[in-house]
């Protein structure tokens, strides 16, 4: 990649990623302003395979069978196996950076935790698993002190071929650079930060940089004399730092700590027998006890914005560091853990990443859903101990996250705010927690004046912490807006799924900060701290009428056809009643508004979706959570995330997001806290219900990838017991199964609208102007632009499918094509003559 | 499982012959030495207890030397061995074994006798001598060539006209008329899957069948395979005692990898691997060889290698996440994963890949069963995998059957059309009593056609008949 900048950079591969889905049309337009504020180092999409040169052409050449075909360029067998390969666990392929490790090897544990630091986790079943090597988590890698020389050692000392040239160089570019410098803010001044003193005299010599440096005196006083001398100062260390609720753990149980010890001694042992790993474990670990320096020179806080964007012109990223105990200028918050509070071993890990040098690093913390995201996060708020801004996906959440503060800290309630479109609070004092939404803050259109003025009351504090709640929901510019509009010294991203569907994820990232720490699913669940879950897909057989009109149908109809199907109603209502009678209460999940409301309607159970009334949707959540007699509650996508229901232990899938991976793994978070996964022999359920030969198939196998990536796997189940032999089973009969066919076909502006209601409360909904004027259409309202689906590319197949069946007409809104409904009405008709 | 079953091929096989062949094969002790050793383990503790007991035995002395839940094992052995006539009746309800195959098989057992059917091991040093490596290495060779041509590869030299026709006749290939040259077969893709062992002799078999048909001794032909599997590897062994058939089998043989001459019409021959595997129920010749260099300890040593983790199980590992991740660099058994599951990437000693349902609906496309996939991945199921069960991701399993269901669901069934109805009057009529009979599948008023069940149509027509007379007598 040359240098052509790191905002052309991504924009040339959001443009590709166009190509692929429509995402963007959900999302929020750019303005020119704040494209110029995104800084996006250089190498934020580099590929290896682009640094392949020299090997490849001799490889192809020298040792080409008759096989090699059927691998492309991805056969290797020209890198030379090392004699004693087999007590190795890893191979590289030079081509992508994938890296695949023997998972029964002697030493795979300790391979796996320099993994999981250097790559990012791509798939972990029982035998063998797959990394890859991308930039960002060789930033992460090296944001956390890994040196790119031990690296590349490490990695060959593991590795059964000698580590390929092209990824040798990979590392190297992307580490060279990355993690060397540190932006600091300390004693109110912004300092420029390194270990390494020829780094910072190399960035001096920047005139950008250059020109924003502040000279003192031996009295601290500001001088214009210059002197290339750098303050030098010991390392900061985060041994008098206490995170609340993990050094009381250790206090009280000095038991614990020998046990630690002596796992620490074993673990010696280990490491002499295994010296590969260990020289990087040690330094990691002992870091603190050297008394090693750093480097550092102020800068002016007006230069700051302008440093930091040249910084990543020059693919020298600053990783952003927050000394929070000597900031002076921004009140403190009185705020701690209650003294109930106790946190895991996992989440205390990953805490000690963040606050490990006794500063905040900026970073994401990769947590299963239901593992306590919320937790770490208000632990991490109590630590820093300044204003806090939490932005989470919807409304609902937003009151949990408030509630949650209130459970876990001893914060008053006067001192959170909430900031929703229906309310609009201020939290007194100095300092304290305001909770919105993403899309409250992206909102680029004209805000009620009580609106404006939050906005302007937000935009003009500085923020100790920055709070982001599944930042791999938002779509991608509206999550640039907001990073870039608040203005805050430390930021903690939280997320479940690193997994985006249209792969918008690289950069993103570096707008944060480096994966801090990731957590393994199958890991925590044989731990006890998730839920052990049972994945299963049922088939149900489309009815020949539904599936003759599904067919016949364009795609939109087709949704609500396969998802309308009765035999799927049927199962639905049987894996009800059989839960129910278990005792384990219900979620069902489905995307499609109408679906959700004739299902919940015909079973008679409460619903929630987008429309439902704030007050209303306590009441049935409360009601799920106490009452006895309601086991089974329906939920729209407004229940993907955040809501928060350690009751439910079984949760069943109707509709879903086209081929969304991350909704998936969101859902099944819904159920990974249950209450009772501690009891023996617990088990909670999850069931996608798809109807045979239609797209749900397809897309349900492309859902499930990321689960089975993480160990989990789907049964089949094609065949429910005694499901016809129940008297009570709905749409028995074909007259009935007739009837709602007929009214699955007649629904369609009535439910169109149910749909749009629903968005209006998620982030997908556009909040700016350009993008409605380009989706608005003569007689709708103009809600109707943004589509659920749009959100993972729903739109792209849409469209597909669209331009075949109306004659390559390409309409940007498929709903509103005057052509779709002609064309249905007309087969309506006929099957209407028909009966 | 597979194995099994193309073993019970050669039994299969040795049934349908008649008495008085079994009673020539019998003449031969290595002939003897050979079947007894193919036989199950019951039978051959049968043979030895009583083949020194000169007086019939009762079978319910048999009987009483089992535990009554092994009675049925029991039952099916003496069946085989009544079948093979290794076990004869006497008139008093006694058994005793075959007196032929009791004298010949004692004099296998204490090297007795008159008899050169073990070979002749030749007196003369081979000024040519080869070793054991340079025989692994041409079997492999030979018998992967043979592969290598099924599976469509470019690289390998041709196999010659015999095997050609042998593959053709067996129907692992056939030719096309369009195209030139041979195709693989829905069969020749089943026997890919198979190890080498049940490979050869399914080979050997489809040779018997070839041989009978050139009129070649039978006897002869069986007794030189039974041979084979008796000599000692790396030895070389004179043609003299041979017959002018087995002389002229050598040349096929050697063909196929199993024994080695330097040049046509040398006096002696060395049996390889494959030839000395055959009967020994012990594994074959491992196919990753063809890549080693030739006549190097090294080679031999990877042999022994090879040839444990076969005893072990086998180089294949199946996640639960459909990748497989598969230890081997021969690029044969690359080529048959290639069947069903779409590979990704190859190092030295590894590939990696993924079952999808494409992969597995091409594998299905060719004649491949669900079942063969998934015994092909039992079989040869990593020892890591064999330390937990079920051996196989049961959903992975699961799915591949599904995958193979999602073909079957098209059922047909015969039934005729009636159309060119010149009245509609008359289509409705029919039409109306095929509803009253229940026996209309689908029907078209406006393009008066329709569709009726088989059974039905004799009636429908004769009624049609009926009709059509009739109005024609009232028009």
């Amino acid at each position: 990649m040359t240098s052509s900048g790191p905002s052309a950079a991504s924009q040339k591969k959001r443009k590709l990623s166009d190509a692929e889905s429509s995402d963007e049309d959900s999302d929020v337009q750019l303005d020119l302003n704040l494209q110029n504020k995104l800084y996006v180092p250089r190498h934020a999409n580099l590929d290896p395979s682009s640094l392949n040169s020299t090997h490849h052409g001799i490889g192809i050449e020298g040792q080409k069978d008759f096989v090699s075909h059927i691998f492309g360029n991805e056969d290797y067998t020209w890198l030379p196996l090392k004699n004693d390969h087999k007590s190795r666990p890893l191979w590289i392929s030079p081509e992508n950076g994938h890296i695949i490790l023997e998972g029964f090897s002697p030493i795979a544990e300790q391979a796996q935790d320099f993994l999981v630091a250097i790559s990012e986790p791509v798939s972990r079943p029982a035998h063998i698993h797959e990394y890859k090597l991308t930039p960002y988590s060789l930033y992460a890698a090296v944001s956390v002190g890994l040196e790119t020389e031990d690296i590349i050692e490490v990695l060959n000392r593991l590795s059964k071929v000698p580590v390929p040239e092209s990824i040798t160089k990979f590392i190297r570019q992307c580490t060279l650079s990355y993690g060397k410098v540190k932006l600091v803010l300390k004693h109110n001044r912004y300092y420029v930060e390194s270990a390494h003193p020829e780094t910072l005299q190399m960035l001096l010599k920047d005139s950008v940089i250059g020109a924003g440096r502040v000279y003192r005196d031996e009295n601290d006083q500001i001088t214009t004399e210059q002197n290339s001398a750098l303050t030098v100062s010991s390392k900061p260390t985060g041994k008098d730092l206490t995170i609340p609720g993990i050094q009381k753990g250790k206090d009280t149980k000095p038991d614990g700590l020998n046990e630690k010890l002596t796992a620490e001694e074993q673990k010696k042992e280990d490491e002499k027998l295994f010296g590969a790993v260990v020289a990087i474990d040690k330094e990691d670990e002992d870091d603190d006890d050297e008394a090693e320096q750093v480097h550092a020179f102020e800068i002016q806080a007006d230069h700051v914005e302008n440093i930091k964007k040249r910084c990543n012109e020059i693919d020298y990223p600053m990783l952003e560091e927050y000394d929070f105990r000597n900031d002076t200028v921004n009140p403190n918050l009185e705020i701690d853990l209650k003294p109930i509070t106790v946190i895991r071993p996992y989440q205390e890990k990953s805490l000690s990443k963040m606050f490990g040098n006794g500063r905040a690093r900026s970073g994401i913390i990769v947590l299963p859903c239901g593992a306590g995201k919320t937790l770490v996060g208000i632990t991490a708020a109590c630590t820093i101990k300044k204003s806090c801004l939490v932005l989470c996906t919807s409304s609902v959440s937003v009151m949990q996250w408030k509630q949650q503060f209130l459970q876990w800290s001893n914060i008053k309630e006067n001192q959170i705010a909430v900031f929703t479109s229906d309310q609009k609070e201020r939290f007194s004092g100095d300092a304290g927690i305001v909770i919105s939404t993403y899309s409250m803050v992206a909102n680029k259109r004209k805000r009620s004046y009580d609106a404006q003025k939050m906005m302007d009351f937000l935009e003009s504090r500085e923020w100790g912490f920055l709070l982001l709640d599944e930042v791999h929901v938002v779509p991608a510019n509206m999550f640039r807006t907001v990073v870039t509009t608040i203005a805050a010294h430390a930021k903690l991203g939280l997320t479940a799924t690193l997994v985006r569907e249209d792969e918008k994820i690289d950069d993103l990232n570096f707008l944060i900060g480096p994966k801090l720490y990731e957590a393994n699913w199958m890991d925590l669940a044989s731990k006890g701290h998730i839920a052990n879950v049972q994945c299963a897909e049922v088939w149900c057989p489309m009815t020949p009428e539904f599936y003759a009109e599904y067919l016949l149908e364009n795609t939109r109809k087709r949704t609500l056809l396969y998802v309308m199907n009765p035999r799927k109603f049927q199962a639905c209502q049987y894996l009800i009643r059989y839960h129910e009678e278990r005792g384990d209460k219900i979620i069902v999940f489905s995307d499609n508004v109408h679906a959700l409301v004739e299902y919940a309607k015909k079973l008679q159970k409460p619903y929630i979706y987008g429309g439902t009334g704030q007050q209303e949707r306590m009441r049935i959540l409360q009601n799920f959570q106490y009452n006895p007699i309601v086991n089974t509650i329906f939920l729209s996508k407004v229940g993907d995330t955040s809501i928060d229901l350690p009751e439910a232990t079984c949760l069943i899938q109707i509709s879903s997001h086209y081929g969304s991976r991350r909704q998936e793994a969101q859902r099944l978070g819904r159920i990974l806290r249950a209450k009772r996964r501690n009891d023996e022999g617990f088990n909670a359920f999850f069931y996608s219900l798809v109807s045979k030969d239609t797209q749900e198939m397809y897309y349900s196998t492309k859902r499930q990838q990321f689960l089975i990536d993480q160990g989990y796997a789907f049964k089949v189940i094609t065949n429910l017991e005694g499901i016809d032999s129940d008297p009570t089973l709905v749409f028995k009969t074909k007259n009935e199964q007739l009837d709602l066919l007929k009214s699955v076909l007649l629904t369609n502006e009535a439910d169109l609208k149910d749909e749009d209601l629903h968005e209006m409360d998620d982030v997908g909904r556009i909040t700016d102007r350009k993008v409605a004027a380009k989706n608005r259409l003569p007689g709708l309202v103009r809600r109707t632009m943004t589509t659920s689906k749009s959100l993972a590319g729903g739109d792209n197949m849409a469209y597909m499918e669209y331009s075949r069946s109306s004659g390559g007409q390409f309409a940007k809104n498929p709903r509103g094509n005057p052509g779709a409904s002609k064309e249905h009405h007309s087969l309506f008709k006929k099957h209407l003559k028909r009966k | 499982m597979s194995v099994i079953n193309f073993k019970t091929n050669i039994y299969d096989y040795l049934e349908t012959l008649p008495i008085f062949t079994f009673q020539r094969l019998f003449q031969k002790p290595a002939t003897c030495l050979a079947i007894f050793r193919l036989l199950p383990a019951i039978g051959r503790q049968i043979v030895m207890s009583i083949l020194y007991v000169e007086n019939p035995i009762s079978l319910k002395d048999i009987q009483s030397w089992v535990y009554k839940d092994g009675h049925k094992k029991l039952q099916e052995a003496l069946h085989k061995l009544s079948k093979l006539h290794i076990l004869e009746e006497t008139p008093e309800k006694g058994l005793i074994v075959n007196s032929t195959f009791r004298l010949e098989f004692k004099n296998a057992l204490s090297g007795g006798g008159e008899h050169q059917s073990f070979g002749l091991p030749c007196a003369t040093v081979d000024k040519h001598k080869v070793d054991i490596a340079f025989l692994d290495h041409f079997a492999s060779t030979q018998w992967e060539a043979i592969l290598h041509y099924m599976v469509g590869t470019t690289m390998t030299k041709r196999p010659s006209r015999g095997v050609l026709n042998l593959l053709q006749k067996s129907d692992l290939m056939n030719s096309t008329a369009s195209e030139s040259g041979l195709h693989i077969t829905n069969k020749g893709f089943q026997f890919l899957l198979q190890d080498v062992n049940t490979q050869v002799w399914a080979f050997l078999l489809q040779y018997l069948d070839m041989a009978e048909m050139l009129k070649m001794d039978l006897v002869e032909v069986l007794n030189f395979l039974f041979q084979l599997g008796s000599l000692e590897l790396g030895q070389d062994y004179s043609v003299e005692t041979l017959t002018e058939t087995q002389q002229q089998m050598l040349e096929d043989l050697g063909d196929y990898g199993i024994v080695y001459r330097r040049k046509k019409g040398s006096r002696r021959f060395y049996p390889t691997r494959l030839a000395t595997t055959l009967t020994s129920g012990t594994s074959a010749l491992v196919t990753s060889l063809s890549k080693k260099e030739t006549g190097t300890a090294a080679s031999s040593a990877m042999i022994a290698a090879a040839e444990e983790s076969h005893d072990e199980g086998g180089f294949l590992i199946l996640e639960t996440n459909y990748r497989v991740y598969a230890y081997t660099e021969s690029p044969l058994q690359i080529a048959v994963l290639n069947l069903f599951i779409q590979l990704k990437s190859r190092f030295p000693n590894m590939v990696s890949g993924v079952i999808t349902r494409e992969s597995v609906r091409n594998a299905f496309l060719n004649g491949i069963t669900a079942d063969q996939i998934i015994s092909y991945l039992q079989t040869h199921a990593h020892p890591q995998m064999r330390k937990r069960a079920p051996l196989l991701p049961l959903t992975v399993v699961d799915q591949i059957r599904l995958w193979e269901m999602e073909r079957n669901r098209v059922e047909d069934k015969a039934a005729y059309l009636y159309k060119d109805f010149n009245v509609q009057a008359d289509f409705d009529a029919a039409e109306k009593y095929a509803k009253d009979l229940d026996v209309l599948l689908w029907s078209n008023s406006k393009q008066r056609k329709m569709v009726i069940a088989q059974e039905a149509h004799e009636t429908l027509r004769t009624y049609i008949k009926r009709r059509l007379a009739g109005n024609r007598d009232t028009g």
